[in-house]
């Protein structure tokens, strides 16, 4: 350990509102907490992360002459930044400061306000035992590559693409396929406006194309990625199968979603019934400016079903936000091509929110559409082919859930409203730029609500339709939010980096070189001369493990030291043994 | 009195951290006898945390990291893995049930898998009865 001048703690339990206080209580865990050794002030507050709880702990800094904060509040996944930057602005160094998880792993996960309570009391009793042994860290700062990589060149990739580059700034975009525009390409018109598809389409590819900042690469996509936000490196395989390195400072994925593979609903037909086809291959009828049967027949009887593999325990229990009104374009753009045939709406719930779709629901209504409900969870429509002669060629078997009747409709044509799902290479993205995926193999974004496009990756950005099922309006928003953060980080020249790196003791090492085999980023190499390993401090990423695997303990993973650890443990068992 | 078992676990926490805390914002219930420490991989956890945590009378080990594969650090989790087995010889030389030490992969989106693990770890700890380390440390007085 280094020299340390005597531990001066400062500790506050936040209430959250009555998120905490309501199955902990704050007033025991700050009085039994002031007792321990160099705790010199011990306090609640309604809520920590306030302005008014951030000045509560920076005037104890100065009065109390703390050099260690304690907060037990939130994950430090939400509030550590916040809070290491009030020691900062304090004078202190950020890094003499742990937080205590006692929302999301305490008062939020038991119903027993006794355990909590102690749960949180042994919780703050291990951060305060590690903070003693904290060392102030210096930050790095990082110049900043000002080009940026686009993952997708659908409407959201090829939005993002253009307003970084309208700043002025290289953009490289990469599209798996050999052309630009993703699912929209399909479209015929877009709800709930009824614009054409295309004419918007086009102007956007021709502007990405010919833009003097935008590169972009087809029939190509990422494998791996070096480096950091600021810094990333790629190898893509361009077209003419060349190798080509890619430099840039920051990521936007936007890989977008495919379409459900309708087959899976068995008692649907696809794939079987000739006449029932998808909205995606519905698109691409309208686009032909003629709806007709796959014998070429003007269908008199046509009918959409909502929810194909979505709402369904089954397939996927999301909702995949898009295809009711899309639905609703159908029937209008149906109706007015067939005007004297039979147009049917089989919906599970009727979704037209949104700007101008509820006015859309209404207007289509009033064209002489059926619409009709069923029962999405217990019992889906059937669709068989009629045998008997003179019959329609299809008939849909269905309970109509409002009236309870079951009933039964003819059908020349359906058109089946499948769900979005995930890309089946998603993990691979995900796992080339280090990102996380829900279980529903979204991306996972930092903050639902206060950082819905940034992920827990520095300099890595989501936006579209792979952030989660969305209309062209809200991906475009995304690409643009996304484009403006990129931007500002440019513009800033450089970022702090984490610097929890590992470092040698040279006195320590044996030269064994055991860490060197473990590192995954090949961040360690071997000083021949002075016959120990020597860590490279900007490949390192700080994962720990040179530090669990050394013989002789003279790896030191910063922030994460041995001592640091060992010390949380010891104080919160101690303290477990004590209320026992 | 009822034995309410001490469980420290070990956390990475790009996966299993997050899979910990989305327990919490789904308002998932499961026991309270976990103790969280943070790590930034499972890569990072040295035995002798494991044993430090015995030795201070944790009645259970757990270690969490990132399903195969998953590693935010690409393969921390099978250096963990190789350890833990490792680990679990040692423990029991130690005199300390291997049941007592469980590594388990928690990805960030599994909070369910979580929540039912601290409930089934619990309740396995529970049928083990108190570590026996406890009286050994006392009666040596080490
Ligand atoms: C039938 C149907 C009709 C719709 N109609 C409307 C409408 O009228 N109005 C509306 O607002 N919304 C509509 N939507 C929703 C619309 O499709 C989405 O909002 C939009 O496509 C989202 O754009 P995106 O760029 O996020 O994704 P996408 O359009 O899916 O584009 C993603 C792009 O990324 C590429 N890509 C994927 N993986 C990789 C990889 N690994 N590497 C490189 N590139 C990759 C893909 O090839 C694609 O070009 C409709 C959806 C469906 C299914
Ligand atoms: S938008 Fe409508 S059709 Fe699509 S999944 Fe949601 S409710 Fe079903
Ligand atoms: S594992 Fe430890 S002793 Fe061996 S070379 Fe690396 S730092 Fe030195
Ligand atoms: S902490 Fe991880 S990345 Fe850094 S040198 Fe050690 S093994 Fe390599
Ligand atoms: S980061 Fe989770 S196991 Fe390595």
């Amino acid at each position: 350990m280094r020299s340390m001048e005597e531990a001066r703690i400062g500790v506050y339990v936040c209430w959250c509102g009555n998120n905490i206080a309501k199955m902990v209580d704050v007033e025991l865990v700050t009085e039994l907490i002031g007792k321990l050794p160099h705790v010199v002030v011990s306090k609640n507050y309604k809520y920590m992360c306030s302005d008014p709880g951030q000045e509560l702990i920076a005037e104890d800094i100065l009065e109390h002459n703390l050099n260690r904060v304690v907060v037990a509040a939130c994950s430090p996944r939400i509030h550590e930044l916040t809070f290491r930057k009030v020691l900062e602005k304090s004078g202190l160094n950020p890094y003499l400061f742990e937080m205590a998880n006692i929302r999301e792993q305490d008062s939020w996960v038991h119903d027993n306000r006794e355990a909590a309570t102690r749960k949180a009391v042994e919780l703050v009793a291990g951060a305060i035992s590690r903070v003693q042994y904290h060392e102030p860290l210096d930050k790095r700062s990082v110049g900043i590559n000002p080009a940026t990589l686009v993952i997708g060149g659908g409407v959201a990739g090829m939005s993002a693409a253009l307003e970084v580059a309208n700043a002025g700034r290289e953009v490289y975009l990469l599209e798996k396929t050999e052309q630009l525009g993703g699912m929209v390409s399909h479209f015929d018109l877009t709800f709930p406006y009824l614009y054409d598809a295309d004419k918007m389409l086009e102007v956007m590819i021709r502007r990405t194309i010919n833009h003097p900042h935008i590169k972009v690469f087809y029939n190509t996509t990422i494998s791996e990625v070096h480096g950091y936000i600021g810094n990333f490196e790629t190898t893509i395989q361009s077209d003419s199968n060349q190798e080509q390195t890619l430099t840039f400072g920051n990521i936007i994925v936007a890989t977008g979603l495919r379409p459900f593979d309708a087959s899976r609903v068995g008692q649907y037909g696809y794939g079987r019934l000739p006449n029932v086809i998808t909205s995606v291959e519905f698109e691409d009828l309208l686009r032909t400016g003629q709806v007709r049967t796959k014998e070429g027949n003007i269908p008199q009887n046509i009918a959409i079903i909502h929810c194909v593999g979505s709402r369904n325990t089954e397939f996927h229990e999301y909702c995949s936000r898009t295809c009711c009104q899309v639905a609703l374009k159908f029937a209008n753009q149906l109706r007015s091509l067939l005007p004297d045939s039979n147009i049917y709406d089989l919906y599970a719930d009727m979704r037209a929110f949104g700007k101008g779709c509820e006015e859309l629901y209404t207007a289509t209504s009033k064209k002489e559409i059926i619409f009709m409900m069923f029962d999405q969870q217990h019992e889906l429509p059937q669709i068989i082919k009629s045998v008997a002669p003179g019959d329609p060629p299809m008939l849909i078997f269905f309970r109509e859930k409002i009236s309870g009747l079951g009933l039964e409709i003819p059908a020349d044509m359906i058109i089946l409203m499948v769900g979005m799902e995930a890309h089946p290479d998603v993990k691979d993205i995900a796992h080339a730029v280090g990102i996380s995926i829900c279980s529903n193999a979204f991306f996972i974004e930092k903050h639902p609500k206060l950082d819905p496009v940034a992920t827990t990756t520095s300099g890595v950005y989501i936006v579209g339709n792979c952030q989660g099922p969305k209309g062209i309006p809200d991906s475009v928003a995304q690409a643009k939010a996304a484009a403006a953060r990129v931007l500002a980080t440019i513009n800033q020249g450089s970022v702090h980096v984490e610097v929890t790196t590992a470092e040698v003791n040279e006195t320590l090492c044996c030269g064994c070189q055991t860490c060197i085999m473990v590192c995954p980023y090949t961040a360690i190499h071997y000083d021949r001369e002075k016959k120990v390993s020597v860590v490279n401090e900007v490949l390192c990423k700080g994962c720990g493990t040179c530090g669990s695997t050394c013989p002789t303990g003279a790896i030191r993973s910063k922030h994460f030291t041995d001592q640091q650890i060992l010390s949380q443990i010891d104080g919160l068992m101690k303290m477990a043994l004590k209320i026992e | 009195m009822e034995f309410n078992p001490t469980i420290v676990a070990f956390l990475c926490n790009w996966c299993s951290y997050t899979g910990a805390d989305l327990a919490g914002t789904s308002r998932m219930k499961y026991k309270p006898n976990v103790r969280v420490i943070r790590v930034m991989c499972s890569g990072r956890v040295d035995p002798t945390f494991v044993y430090k945590s015995f030795r201070e009378g944790a009645d259970g080990v757990l270690i969490c990291g990132c399903h195969p594969g998953d590693c935010h650090y690409q393969e921390g989790n099978y250096k963990c893995l190789r350890r833990f087995k490792l680990m679990k010889k040692y423990i029991t030389q130690m005199g300390i049930e291997p049941a007592r030490l469980h590594l388990e992969w928690i990805s960030a989106s599994e909070g369910k898998q979580f929540a039912e693990l601290i409930d089934s770890m619990t309740a396995r700890i529970k049928e083990l009865g108190p570590s026996k380390i406890k009286t050994v440390v006392e009666t040596l007085a080490i």
